[in-house]
């Protein structure tokens, strides 16, 4: 476990010292704080516009910190860092765990942040307290990013520098529309998690609570789907030469 | 304990991929045993397969046949690697971290218990000279100064056994002295073993007493350097300049190499006693003209004479 965390706080730390993310971070809340200007034209709808704006834009920066992964894993596997690493007391499947609970602490503080400044916005402009479902709702996203990352990992992995990114990103627009195109059964049947279980913008619009078993259930699926794919990468992985 | 360190038979790498194969393979039933407490200098020139070995030694990458044993271990042993320490060819490390912290990063990953783990990283930092720049980032760092770092994680865990891919490379002269320094000592004081590769073989020469050579994925010779040098044990190379008396060992010498104008190099591959005896009576009476030196060629000529004698069978 210390193994893990050892390699998690190298991610974690590289990624939370980019000053670019915190510039990011601002950009998203002037642009949640903009759409209350949207009165007349969305005619008197900015509120749920707002809320709208916020979800997706976390939704996009949790994208985002999860793709830097697919960088960085290729990127050390070709100068030869993770050489180094691994010919430490360090076996290959904890290499990919420590990276994917890095790149997950990231994003969850990334996420988090924003989630955090967008309610207050929110509640700033409208002079309203935030109510629960939008809490729930921002929850919901912030743990997708869970599946995200042993998908990132797992394209990482076994793809090139360019390769990597964009495959993840095809797969993660896959994952999220898996909802819309479900009878399509390759996508629906195979590897792809779900990501629209963890996509709850109408709640928080409209404030339909959202059942906490539920809320549970699918942390819970969301955990065992990363578990399930960070083996299947380290079953590849374990065989591969490294540089 | 294990009497070997590193054991390998009949250990084959072939870098096949499945749409080319390989002309011929990097390693080629490579069968090497490195004894405890020695320092083992892996020669070869470049492409002769010594990083592949490493790599395999280190788990890094899967022979295609054989077996190596590396402390008693299956190379592939996550465990024992806690007793090694090792120095890639080109080393590379987190370049957004600071040297301090990714030492630390190394320690946790080599169980160094969290009491002392500070103060062992700023321990090698002074023993490798970098205490100065601990908190620059590695980003920054020039070659030789990332080497410093290479050789800092690799004791950090004061290893068994050190693993080291061209240490010297990449080093001013002063560098080159006191990483040679550090590596005496891993042996001297922490009865450590050392494999290193190299191409420099002065440095070799200095420092290893097991050398092996390696030349197109085969092994060509391996076993202690001055048995090596001699030929077979009893070798005695002999320097002679001027003076008449001592030109009737020139007719018994298996070999003489001209030096110079009045200066000569023999070589006696097995003298007898009563030989050896003439020649350290000249060597005393003439000690300016008639000088001994244990052991035969310099590891200069001994490498290339291996070396093209090989290329010399291939063709
Ligand atoms: N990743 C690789 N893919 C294909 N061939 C390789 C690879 N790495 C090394 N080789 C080949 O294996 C041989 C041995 O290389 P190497 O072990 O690096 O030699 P050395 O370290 O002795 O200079 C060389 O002919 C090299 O071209
Ligand atoms: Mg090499």
């Amino acid at each position: 476990m210390s193994e893990i965390m050892a390699i998690a706080s190298g991610t974690w730390k590289n990624i939370l010292r980019m000053k670019v993310v915190y510039f990011l971070i601002f950009c998203v809340w002037v642009l949640v704080g903009i759409a209350s200007m949207y009165e007349i034209l969305t005619i008197g709808h900015h509120k749920p516009l707002m809320m709208d704006v916020s979800l997706v834009l976390n939704a996009i920066a949790a994208s985002l910190v999860v793709l830097s992964v697919t960088f960085e894993i290729p990127r050390e596997l070709r100068q030869g860092v993770a050489a180094t690493l691994l010919t430490k007391s360090l076996g290959r499947t904890q290499y990919l765990a420590g990276k994917a609970v890095g790149i997950c602490v990231a994003g969850f503080v990334i996420c988090a942040l924003i989630a955090a400044g967008s309610l207050i916005i929110y509640a700033l402009t409208f002079s309203e307290a935030i109510a629960g479902p939008m809490f729930q709702a921002h929850f919901l996203l912030i743990i997708s990013i869970i599946p995200m990352a042993s998908m990132a990992v797992f394209f990482a992995t076994l793809f090139p520098e360019v390769a990597a990114p964009v495959l993840t990103i095809i797969a993660i627009w896959f994952a999220y529309s898996t909802g819309i195109i479900a009878n399509i059964p390759v996508v629906y049947g195979g590897l792809l998690p779900n990501l629209d279980l963890f996509n709850f913008k109408s709640h928080a619009v409209y404030l339909k609570p959202i059942p906490i078993l539920y809320m549970i259930l699918v942390t819970v699926w969301g955990i065992a789907y990363a578990l399930f794919l960070l083996m299947l990468t380290s079953f590849f992985f374990k065989v591969k030469d490294i540089k | 304990m294990e009497e070997y360190v590193i054991q390998t038979e009949d250990l084959t790498k072939s870098y096949d991929s499945w749409f080319k194969k390989a002309s011929r393979p990097a390693l080629n039933k490579l069968n090497i045993s490195i004894p405890k407490n020695c320092i083992f200098g892996f020669l070869g020139p470049n492409g002769a397969g010594k990083t592949t070995t490493i790599k395999i030694l280190m788990g890094l990458i899967r022979p295609t046949g054989g077996k190596a044993v590396v402390l008693g271990k299956p190379y592939d042993d996550v465990e024992s690697k806690n007793r090694i320490g090792f120095l890639p060819d080109s080393p590379a490390f987190t370049p957004t971290l600071s040297a301090l912290e990714f030492l630390d990063v190394c320690a946790r990953l080599l169980k160094i218990p969290s009491d002392t783990r500070k103060q062992r990283v700023e321990e090698v930092l002074e023993i490798v000279r970098m205490a100065p720049h601990a908190k620059s980032k590695i980003g920054t760092f020039s070659r030789g100064m990332l080497q410093r770092i290479g050789i800092a994680q690799a004791i950090l865990n004061k290893p068994d056994l050190l693993i080291l891919d061209e240490p010297l490379l990449g080093l001013d002269p002063y560098g080159r002295q006191e990483f040679k320094e550090i590596i005496l000592a891993q042996k001297q004081q922490f009865q450590a073993s050392v494999f290193f590769s190299s191409h420099i073989l002065s440095d070799v020469a200095e420092i290893c007493d097991n050398i092996s050579i390696l030349n197109k994925g085969k092994l060509l010779c391996a076993g202690p350097l001055d048995t090596l040098l001699s030929g077979g044990g009893e070798g005695v190379t002999v320097d002679i300049s001027g003076t008449v008396h001592v030109r009737e060992l020139i007719t018994e010498a298996d070999q003489v190499v001209k030096k110079g104008n009045e200066e000569w190099e023999l070589f006696f591959k097995k003298p007898e006693s009563a030989l050896l005896s003439r020649i350290n009576n000249l060597s005393e009476q003439f000690c300016d003209a008639v000088q001994i030196r244990k052991g035969g060629e310099d590891l200069e000529s001994f490498f290339f004479k291996k070396i093209e004698e090989d290329n010399a069978r291939n063709n």
